[in-house]
């Protein structure tokens, strides 16, 4: 599936908090350039922590997390950030700047780029967002939560990390709004090359994006691989408490008809009735 | 182990036989004795005993050690200002001399004792903190009739503040995420950023007061008015009941606290000319 | 039957905006109903549900017009504090909503505040706890439960006041897939006893659909859609109005798009599974009857 070296390489990953207690154990992992992946499982599953580990924002208490030859733990955050990008879910918490150009701005300036490059990020990650340039001189907090949102992502952007970790990207969002961040996340993986990291457990919107499912619980790895193959793996999905997709529920319990078990979207469940109907029909 | 205000304690610890007043009594009774004794000797005493206290309570004692470089960084400060920058006074008695300053053993003697009349207050109040969970702090306050508004407002406070301090975290960990770092920066610098901090921990709290106050009126609470008067079953005091031990413990320390009275208003044995230390003290430095 | 909430030709605009967030909406919901509220976010369902408890206009400012009554009386007329005795609300936000330090007490704070004796309060409390299976949470503080188990916890305080409806806004947004089922499950047990008139908010249908007797399609601050839930559903135009009906729902319009299916759309997964199988049967009678 993929080759070359792995841009992220995780080798026995384990990380306990201060009290004590495992968070993740024995973690193995890789990630190649390109990838649309989504990390599901339950909350305290360990998909959080696991991506924080990634980042460098959390250091491994066993193992090691190389990042294109770095390994996390005797890296400096600000060599880190500008490799994997982290977009938190509530973009209150980072917005703290007077107006949106610094904000953007914020993280070219913590790596200590020249103001000109500075300028050259921001006007580029502002665009790919979307954010129109009257809106370069307005406070953050006065924004529309979309416009936050936004905001949000193009300081991560503005850093050109190669993989971008979001969480929960549709959580509290319209269904429009879903596909509307989704769609961006998949331009910014196709059109701009970035490997793109959800963190979710909105199954449909994982079915319909993302190419790659890991499936955690309690701290592990249950599964990796192409999305309708995990899919198709009910009881591990089971074991972290999650369900396919409605639509992939209804192929599996047809499947003696003839529905594909790995179905993941309605179109797909359309077309494969449209192959049985005519095969139905045909066979005289 | 239960999670207190200031620190853990085991379960099987005895402070949870104890009604929540009787803690809330220790801690406003036994926090006035020191203002009844001069000599330090006693107050240190009274220290020594807090500790034993917090020890037989199980109070986890490593907890304790943040406390010890407050202790002295509180203590240098009162002797600085007392002694070097206590301005000059000829009436006094001059003990020594540090860089061209005077040090009088009036003042010296002066600091000593609010110094260690400042210890045991602070450890009841710790001892108080680190052996009651929030709910502890809350019942007593009910059970000596304060309105409920206070109660709640300082229910509240806790609450927001234990909402806060998990915002902060996420809010420190963002700023790092885009790159803040702040190994090998001076402390100035790090005081200047964190200034950062307040404006999405803030602009997250208001958000947040809008469905805090929604919450609280949709509960059928009103802040004002007819349904203020209601009166409150206060059924969380339905888990506390006063035993013989409560009665006992809130007689003992009434007692501990008339006799006190009498030793020192009326008989002056904590005064300063009866302290041995005290005394013991001039004697060397004259 | 009288109305249990009726909302004649109301409007709503926040100071801020140019636009009402409601515009001249009419509803009536009858008691023991149902009924979900649905819609693109913005569209003013939040706005919908704080006026049905007082909230609004009570602690907001704006300018109203037309009225809500509930249970015959007009919001403004209740009272301060008497109306959400008569309408307990749930809010999204976990955290915000609970504000007392441990389960118990966020429990038995509405208890207290419609002034109930200890006795009541206790019988109240071992009722809720065990509808909604909180008993190893009692002692716990807010930072030690979960945010799903915090939800549970909000829905038991205001079905602990036994109000007589229930307004929920978006509860498990912010929940992962198996605290909201566990959310869902209380709802379904309170439908059945149909004590409670229960009016939500959501926007996962897929869970929604197989509670609700109605569904209200809120755009714009305008009811644009209102029917019962097997009739909502079978409308072909949902998905243009930027509703997004569960999935074997969409794949059920979508075959009747193309002419393959031709009776009603079924609004469950079992349901679905049932048509489907009779489809393909009726196929291959179909397909037999014609190679007579």
């Amino acid at each position: 599936m993929n080759s070359g070296t792995p841009f992220i390489k995780v080798i026995n990953l384990s990380y306990a908090y201060p009290d004590g207690t495992l968070a993740l154990s024995d973690i193995n992992l890789e990630v190649f350039e390109g990838e649309f992946i989504a990390l599901i499982g339950q909350n305290g599953s360990g998909k959080t922590t696991l991506s924080k580990c990634l980042n460098g924002l959390l250091k491994p208490t066993k193992g090691d997390i190389w990042v294109e030859g770095l390994n996390s733990k005797n890296t400096p955050i600000v060599q880190m950030v500008n490799r994997v990008g982290y977009v938190f879910q509530n973009p209150d918490h980072q917005l703290f700047n007077n107006n949106c150009w610094d904000e953007i701005a914020y993280g070219p300036r913590n790596i200590l780029l020249p103001e000109e490059e500075v300028a050259i990020r921001v006007k580029e990650a502002a665009s790919v967002v979307g954010l129109a340039e009257e809106y370069f001189e307005s406070h953050p907090f006065f924004l529309s939560k979309g416009l936050r949102q936004r905001v949000a992502i193009a300081s991560i952007l503005a850093l050109r990390p190669k993989v971008i970790i979001v969480d929960e990207p549709t959580t509290g969002q319209d269904a429009r709004q879903s596909y509307e961040i989704m769609d961006f996340l998949t331009m910014l993986n196709r059109e701009h090359g970035h490997t793109i990291i959800i963190i979710t457990h909105d199954m449909p919107i994982v079915a319909r994006y993302a190419r790659r499912v890991i499936a955690m619980a309690n701290g592990k790895i249950l599964a990796d691989g192409e999305t309708a193959e995990i899919f198709k793996q009910v009881p591990v999905l089971e074991k972290a408490s999650l369900e396919p997709p409605q639509i992939t529920q209804f192929a599996q319990r047809l499947q003696n008809y003839g529905f594909d078990p790995g179905t993941l979207t309605v179109e797909q469940a359309v077309e494969q009735f449209q192959q049985i109907r005519a095969k139905v029909i045909s066979s005289e | 182990m239960n999670k207190t205000l200031l620190g853990y304690v085991p379960k099987e610890s005895p402070i949870y036989e104890v009604h929540p007043f009787v803690k809330l009594f220790f801690l406003l009774v036994v926090s006035l004795f020191p203002l009844f004794v001069a000599a330090p000797e006693w107050n240190f005493g009274l220290l020594v005993f807090l500790l034993l206290l917090m020890f037989l309570c199980r109070i986890d004692m490593r907890t304790l050690r943040i406390y010890v470089p407050v202790a002295i960084s509180m203590g240098s400060i009162i002797l600085l200002s007392y002694t070097v920058l206590g301005g000059r006074h000829a009436e006094f008695q001059v003990v020594a001399n540090v860089f061209g300053f005077p040090i009088y053993w009036e003042r010296l003697r002066d600091a000593l004792v609010v110094y260690f009349r400042i210890l045991p207050m602070i450890a009841t109040m710790v001892f108080f903190l680190s052996t009651s969970r929030e709910r502890d702090v809350i019942v007593a306050m009910r059970s000596i009739k304060m309105p409920f508004v206070v109660t709640y407002v300082f229910a509240m406070a806790l609450r927001s503040a234990g909402m806060v301090l998990e915002d902060f975290h996420i809010v420190r960990q963002a700023e790092q995420a885009r790159g803040f770092d702040t190994t090998g920066k001076s402390l100035a610098y790090k005081i200047r950023k964190y200034v950062m901090y307040m404006i999405p921990l803030f602009a997250l709290s208001l958000r947040r007061a809008e469905e805090f106050t929604n919450a609280l009126v949709a509960r059928g609470y009103s802040f004002t008015g007819k349904a203020a008067k209601i009166k409150r079953a206060d059924y969380v005091l339905t888990h506390y009941s006063y035993k013989i031990h409560d009665y006992i413990l809130i007689l003992l320390i009434t007692a501990a606290f008339g006799v006190l009275l009498y030793l020192s208003l009326g008989l002056g044995f904590f005064e300063l000319d009866k302290s041995q230390f005290i005394q013991w003290l001039h004697q060397i430095l004259s | 039957m009288e109305p249990i909430i009726q909302i004649v030709n109301y409007s709503w605009k926040y100071p801020d905006s140019e636009n009402p967030a409601l515009n001249g909406v009419n509803l009536q919901i009858m008691p023991g109903e149902f009924v979900g509220i649905i819609g693109p976010n913005g569209a003013g369902k939040t706005t919908l549900a704080l006026s049905m408890n007082g909230l609004i206009p009570g602690q907001y400012h704006g300018i109203k017009q037309g009225e809500v009554f509930v249970l015959g009386k007009e919001v403004e007329e209740y009272p301060k504090g008497e109306l959400q005795m008569h309408v307990g609300m749930v809010f999204s936000d976990p955290e915000a909503q609970f504000t007392a330090m441990t389960v118990e007490d966020e429990l038995v704070f509405g208890l207290e505040n419609l002034g109930l004796s200890r006795n009541d309060i206790k019988e109240r409390l071992e009722w809720v706890v065990q509808l909604t299976d909180l008993q190893r949470l009692l002692n716990k503080p807010p930072y030690e439960i979960s945010g799903g188990q915090k939800q549970r916890v909000a829905l038991a305080a205001v079905l602990a006041m036994k109000p007589q409806v229930m307004v929920l806004d978006e509860p498990t947004s912010m929940l992962d897939p198996l605290s909201r089922k566990r959310i869902f499950q209380v709802l379904r047990q309170l439908r059945e006893t149909q004590q409670h008139t229960i009016i939500m908010i959501e926007h996962s249908l897929e869970n929604l659909t197989p509670l609700t007797d109605r569904m209200i399609l809120l755009s714009e601050g305008n009811v644009v859609l209102h029917a019962d839930t097997r009739s909502f559903f079978q409308d072909p135009t949902l998905v243009e109005r930027g509703v997004y009906p569960s999935e074997v729902i969409q794949y059920f319009h979508q075959i009747k798009k193309r002419g393959w299916y031709e009776d009603e759309i079924p609004i469950t997964l079992d349901e679905a599974i049932e048509v489907q199988e009779k489809l393909l049967a009726s196929l291959k009678v179909f397909n037999d009857r014609k190679g007579l």
